[in-house]
């Protein structure tokens, strides 16, 4: 993990040495700043994790003003959105943070809602044109997902390397296929030379097909010591069947994977080791980010730094991955181990 | 008979009339924001497709029809509008285009139903599913945006005062059918044809002509409904206004409409979209949102939709008793 931190102080270091830096800004707090947390939609686990860590950020800055989290059902996402932000703008609210589910089909709204003043802060998801947004806090890049997955493999195959096979979500799942590009350039970096990949196939993020898939990676490619699985869903059914058949000695598995449901399989060794970003953290950030661009300590600029409570220092730079927008990149991951699974798990 | 018909219907009114002022009471106490012009807009444009629908819906429904595929046909009007701008059509001749895809849809549905006889229901169930499969062949995953200027000013500013293209059209819309339904020879065909069908056909009603007649123009309602959204939003998925079928229909029900056909008018309809819509805003402005706004509201729907309908069956019953 500390290499992570390093890179992040290094990115920071380039983000301040770039000309109109200013000087890390921190927030003032007890200012009173209304802020409306709008998930995709309520009820799902990671959501509710991004709203316990803005509301520790409220917390420590004092704000006055209750921290509202309002959602549409899943089924009512687009438009529930919609109205929750044009409802947000009448009450004139201070700040609204979308993890935005509906495309540039919010984009009306959210304008119409920084017209009246207020901070249009995406995390998650952002708006894809980035009309009508003041900053993305996005939660890792792509780059360093490919790093830490061939970190991880790295680490759980041991210097003496093997061949492993990657168990993914479907065949055009976006992210999937972005990160394990990232992580196949990764891999090109000599200190991986001994790490070989034999194969991908797709879960389709369904436990079943995904259970059976890892299963046929065994027999289809005998020699395998690791299924490396970037998504949430097949990490854990890859577990679930090396341990069902005992085959946790020989084949490990790694990838992105959420600790509360990764517990058992940590601890019994059948995955030593995986990583995701911390949705606690991405709420804490986000709201640090709004309040201090509602209260103006901050301007929505490239350049600009801040720091974010226990979170450390950050820099608003453009977007890398949009045509336009600004972002603030949260990374590092959380690695999880049997060191600290537990701990992450509850 | 109709008389006391008459009685239920403007006690189902009375009863929407005094549902409506407590829930805007309630809001004036609890929000300073309720009463704004910008927030009375707001309460309007954030449904206003929807309720452009229902309008056509309760023609539909008191003529003893259902039509189940209305959001697809807005869905695909919107696909077809944005697929063809995409293309290089100048958008005038895009919108062209979606709204005759409406006349297409229409005038499928209307065949089957008006002159093949088959049920409504199964006939707009099929086009549920085929028009939002041509909505997602031609726009799939991809949102298409980037209209002009002139495009996205209608769906989002003021035309007239604060009042929008799709206000302005609703009033427009509920003047007129209004008068067609209450007023006009076509509108007691359609009350007449929802009472009784045989009736109707032996007394030389042209049944099909009428029903024709309104499932071509539902379609084409849904059409420009899903023009009107596609302004509003300055951006057009697959999936637009995926499920709002349901929320249409049950507008026209909690409006007092039988969905047996026969009965209902405009104005109960009118009542139950102004405390839908109110019921909604001043829960938004309370921030009362997701799974509890939905309970509150499928609540009172399900009250207010069983009470008419097991009031009608147990007059019916009642009746049955009688001879």
């Amino acid at each position: 993990m500390r290499e992570y931190v390093l890179a992040g102080a290094a990115l920071l270091a380039v983000g301040m040495l770039s000309p109109g830096a200013h000087a890390q800004v921190k927030a003032t707090p007890g200012k009173a700043e209304n802020m409306v947390l709008l998930p995709k939609f309520l009820g799902i686990l990671p959501f509710d994790q991004a709203h316990r860590g803005a509301e520790e950020a409220a917390a420590e800055l004092k704000n006055p003003a209750k921290l509202q989290y309002l959602g549409p059902t899943p089924e009512n996402s687009v438009a529930g959105q919609i109205e929750i932000v044009t409802n947000a703008t009448t009450q004139g609210v201070n700040a609204i943070m979308i993890s935005n589910n509906s495309g540039d089909q919010i984009v009306p709204a959210a304008k119409k809602a920084q017209a009246a003043g207020i901070k249009v802060v995406t995390w998650d998801s952002p708006i894809p044109s980035a009309e009508g947004e003041d900053v993305f806090v996005a939660q890792v890049d792509f780059t360093q997902t490919g790093r830490v997955m061939a970190d991880m493999a790295l680490k759980i195959m041991g210097p003496e390397g093997g061949k492993f096979a990657i168990l993914s979500a479907s065949p055009d799942a976006a992210n999937q296929n972005a990160w394990i590009a990232a992580m196949q350039e990764a891999l090109k970096d000599p200190k991986y030379a001994k790490l070989q990949q034999v194969g991908i196939v797709y879960g389709n993020d369904q436990s079943e097909l995904s259970y059976n898939q890892a299963l046929a990676l065994v027999d289809k490619y005998p020699g395998i010591k690791l299924i490396m699985a970037p998504t949430s869903v097949g990490i854990v059914a890859a577990a679930k069947a090396m341990q069902d058949e005992g085959l946790c000695n020989k084949v490990k598995v790694s990838g992105l994977g959420v600790p509360k449901e990764m517990l058992a399989y940590t601890k019994n060794g059948c995955a030593p080791e995986f990583a995701l970003w911390s949705f606690v953290d991405l709420g804490y950030l986000t709201y640090y980010t709004a309040y201090m661009l509602a209260t103006g300590e901050i301007k929505a600029e490239p350049g600009q730094s801040f720091t974010a409570g226990r979170l450390g220092n950050y820099t608003i730079t453009k977007d890398p991955t949009r045509k336009a927008g600004l972002r603030v990149l949260m990374g590092p991951f959380s690695i999880y181990d049997a060191s600290n699974v537990e701990a992450a798990a509850k | 008979m109709i008389a006391a018909a008459f009685a239920r219907l403007r006690g189902w009114e009375g009863l929407l009339l005094a549902l409506l002022v407590v829930i805007v009471v309630v809001n004036m106490a609890h929000s300073p924001y309720y009463l704004g012009v910008g927030n009375i807009i707001n309460l309007f444009q954030l449904e206003i497709e929807k309720i452009i629908v229902a309008l056509m819906m309760t023609l539909i429904i008191i003529n003893g029809e259902i039509d189940l595929s209305v959001a697809s046909v807005m869905g695909m009007s919107a696909c077809v509008m944005a697929w063809s701008f995409r293309a290089g059509v100048p958008l005038p001749w895009a919108m062209l285009a979606a709204m005759a895809s409406g006349v297409a849809a229409g005038l499928i549905n209307g065949f089957w139903i008006a002159y093949v006889g088959l049920p409504s229901l199964a006939v707009t169930l099929a086009g549920l599913i085929g028009y939002r499969g041509v909505a997602r062949i031609l726009v799939q995953d991809r949102a298409i945006g980037d209209y002009p200027g002139w495009f996205n000013a209608l769906g989002q500013q003021g035309l007239v005062g604060p009042l929008t293209l799709s206000i302005i059209i609703f009033l427009a819309m509920f003047a007129v059918l209004g008068l067609v339904l209450h007023g006009a020879a076509l509108g007691r065909l359609v009350y007449v044809i929802g009472n009784n069908l045989q009736a109707a056909r032996y007394s030389g009603v042209r049944v099909r002509r009428v029903k024709m007649t309104l499932f071509v123009a539902s379609a084409v309602v849904a059409a420009l409904a899903g023009l009107l959204y596609a302004a509003r939003l300055g951006s057009v998925r697959g999936d637009m206004a995926q499920g709002f079928e349901l929320d249409i229909i049950t507008i026209v029900l909690l409006g007092g409409v039988s969905i047996f056909g026969g009965s209902g008018n405009l104005l109960g309809v009118g009542l139950s979209i102004l405390v839908i819509l109110n019921l909604r805003n001043g829960m938004g402005l309370a921030d009362i949102t997701g799974n509890t706004q939905t309970s509150v509201i499928g609540a009172l729907l399900i009250l207010s939709v069983l009470a008419p309908n097991i009031a009608q069956a147990i007059h019916i019953r009642w009746k049955g008793r009688e001879t």
